[in-house]
């Protein structure tokens, strides 16, 4: 099996991007692959908790929180986040807070890239 | 170099394409790529399809925008997203977002 590591600029509900990121994420987990997710941009808008899901809203902490649980590595990038006023307590669990080397080393290391640009 | 390019938008895409050059080109319609795939304009359909490559439509986004399987361009495969992830391992191996 491969590693695929995938990264998102996209943001959260206002585009669907991300939502694809996290379904593809999950269908190449249960492929057997193993899965990098790192957020840049607008898409570390994903990691801030207590998002209320609102009917016939996408939502982005059930699904990250799922693939947190089965195992996908999830890295934002902590400037991104920080400059978004979202502060690490106010933080999904799990979710790893680092630079751009990360996903660097992580692409080095991955048999697939996908990177999907911000809006 | 075997390249899938996911075209997750209607608008202004065709002519990125146009610089793109691989061995193997795959085209991956997915969000409101998909419509490339069934939209007809004055009858014609979209000048996308007619580059020399293959071409998949994520069926989960054309359900959402109501388009059934019936009214997809017979050159366009549908697929899930299983098949997505077999055909980045699989077929291609420089993934391209546009």
């Amino acid at each position: 099996m491969g590693v695929l590591s995938i990264g998102v600029f996209s943001s959260l509900i206002g585009s669907m991007n991300l939502d694809f990121a996290l379904k593809l994420a999950d269908a190449a987990l249960q492929k057997g692959h193993k899965v990098n997710l790192w957020l840049s941009g607008n898409a570390t808008s994903l990691v801030k908790k207590d998002q209320k899901h609102l009917k016939d809203y996408s939502t982005g902490e059930k699904p990250l929180k799922a693939l947190l649980e089965k195992g996908v590595e999830v890295c934002t990038c902590e400037a991104c986040t920080l400059a978004r006023g979202i502060q690490k307590t106010d933080a999904i669990e799990g979710v790893q807070w680092n630079a751009m080397h990360w996903y660097l080393a992580k692409i080095h290391e991955s048999d697939r890239v996908l990177h999907i640009g911000g809006e | 170099m075997r390249l899938a390019v996911f075209v997750s938008d209607l608008r202004s895409t065709v002519d990125t394409l146009e610089r793109l050059k691989a061995e193997k080109l795959g085209i991956v319609l997915v969000g409101n790529g998909v419509y490339h795939a069934s939209l007809k304009e004055n009858g014609k359909s979209s000048p996308l399809l007619d580059k020399p490559a293959s071409f998949y439509v994520l069926s989960e986004d054309l359900e959402t925008r109501g388009i059934s399987a019936s009214e997809v361009d017979s050159r366009v495969k549908v697929v899930n997203y299983g098949d997505v992830v077999d055909l980045i391992f699989n077929e291609y191996e420089k993934l391209a977002w546009l």
